[in-house]
């Protein structure tokens, strides 16, 4: 178990308005935290967190924009809708609610994405690395990757 | 229980007037425990037709496997009327081709119990007017209470009734207590998380993957499911902790808001796996989030096929 927890964020590629923010992001991220840049929120199957889950992610951040800033009108709505029951439901079969985190992000802000990392980092470094539901076996018995 | 000859002629009738193409119901099968699904399409066959509370699959599965100008007549009970009206709203099949023969169903045996009190080798199963069941087995006859044998997605059945059936054979029942199923699924949610995850894995890796559930399930009609889906592969399909965990976790939410907890994909389990405490949950999320029932009406979408922006004001803190 590495010391640092795993990190896995779904980032929406228009909620970053920000050119700093979002070249951090994109090149300056540390190596602990894997991204997934997607089109939209309205884009992440629930499948994608459940990979990322049984992967062996400590965590999992979802970052969006706010509910009536999506690039897409709806996408983050319908999205939310899933991903909290979603959230919920890994709950409810034993992964902890706390790992999962959803950022809503305003065109505004600056500098905040830095801020909710590092904080998300700090809770799951006290909840400790994640146990349940991490099964996924190495690449060389098949799994996702093979 | 429903009169047989009045099933048999209201169903004589619609073949004969040529109301329908076809009638889905039960026929006796190999055992007296299992009734299988049958499809007919004379009226002679009509003959055959049987229905206790032994019947055990949601006849609405099949409704997915025949072409859409097809006219079909089902008999439906509660459950199965609800997971109709679904799948016409995701059209599946026009409401105008379907003619619902309605059965308010006192809940379905579980075979399973008979078995555990009886043993394996039965002649025949009766049941009786006063609630209970006469089971005839090689051991002797055994006179059995129909309340304690229920399934227990049935034993907590909220909607007995057909809700929009062309007719209805039988007298109506009350309806059931939707408290029922919020115990059973708060009774494990205060579970300490440990718990909770070593009964779903001890449920979940028992799993053998041969999919019956998925077959079994009227709104599992995707051509191809994501379990079979090769590139790219979403999930582990093999018998692997994370496959069939996978497996369990995904197909459960894939009917969240769609389960019409009739919980045939539990009766189909070979390993006997308990699978209603995920639906429940899910279902129970929709109902109190959404105030969402599967199913009561054809038009109403279920709470993920719909977005409003009242959303903003839960999920914004």
């Amino acid at each position: 178990m590495s010391e640092t927890p795993k990190i896995v964020l779904f980032q929406c590629k228009w909620c970053l308005f920000s050119p700093a923010d979002q070249d951090w992001v994109d090149h300056q991220l540390p190596e602990n935290i894997h991204l997934v840049k997607m089109p939209c929120t309205g884009r992440i199957n629930p499948l994608y967190l459940l990979n990322a889950v049984q992967g062996g992610a400590d965590g999992v951040m979802v970052s969006g924009c706010l509910p009536e800033q999506c690039h897409f009108k709806t996408g983050n709505i319908a999205a939310r809708r899933q991903l909290e029951e979603f959230s919920d439901y890994l709950n409810h079969i034993g992964y902890e609610k706390e790992r999962i985190r959803f950022l809503w992000l305003d065109l505004q802000d600056r500098g905040i994405i830095q801020k909710e990392l590092a904080a998300f980092e700090a809770q799951l470094t006290a909840l400790g690395p994640a146990q349940n539901l991490a099964t996924r076996v190495t690449e060389t018995v098949g799994g996702a990757n093979a | 229980m429903p009169d047989i000859e009045a099933l048999k002629a209201e169903a004589k009738r619609i073949l004969s007037e040529g109301m329908v193409d076809m009638v889905i119901g039960f026929k006796a099968g190999d055992t007296p425990l299992h009734p299988q699904p049958a499809f007919f399409k004379t009226a002679d066959e009509v003959d055959h037709l049987v229905y206790n509370a032994l019947c055990q699959n949601n006849l609405a599965t099949y409704l997915t496997r025949f072409p859409k100008t097809q006219k079909i007549g089902m008999l439906v009970r509660g459950c199965e009327n609800r997971s109709v009206n679904a799948l016409v709203f995701e059209g599946q099949h026009p409401r105008e081709g379907l003619y619902l023969i309605g059965i308010p169903c006192e809940g379905i045996i579980d075979w399973r119990k008979i078995v555990a009190q009886t043993g394996e080798e039965l002649y025949s199963v009766t049941e009786q007017s006063d609630n209970t069941i006469l089971v005839e087995s090689k051991s002797g006859f055994f006179t059995l209470e129909k309340n304690t044998l229920l399934h227990e997605s049935c034993a907590r059945c909220i909607h007995p009734n057909p809700v929009s059936a062309d007719i209805v054979i039988g007298e109506l029942l009350p309806e059931g207590d939707p408290a029922l199923a919020r115990e059973k699924v708060a009774a494990f949610t205060d579970l300490p998380i440990e718990e909770r995850y070593a009964w779903f894995r001890q449920e979940s890796e028992r799993c053998i993957r041969c999919y019956a559930c998925r077959e079994a399930c009227p709104m599992c009609y995707c051509e191809e499911c994501f379990v079979d889906h090769i590139s790219p592969r979403w999930t582990e399909s093999g018998t692997t902790p994370a496959g069939m965990q996978g497996w369990h976790i995904v197909r459960a939410f894939h009917q969240t808001g769609r389960c019409t907890s009739c919980g045939a994909c539990e009766r189909a389990c070979p390993m006997d796996i308990k699978m209603t405490y995920l639906t429940e949950k899910l279902n129970d999320d929709m109902r109190r989030k959404y105030n969402f029932e599967v199913g009561m009406d054809t038009t109403t979408p279920p709470p993920f096929s719909t977005v409003t922006l009242d959303d903003k004001s839960r999920f914004v803190v």
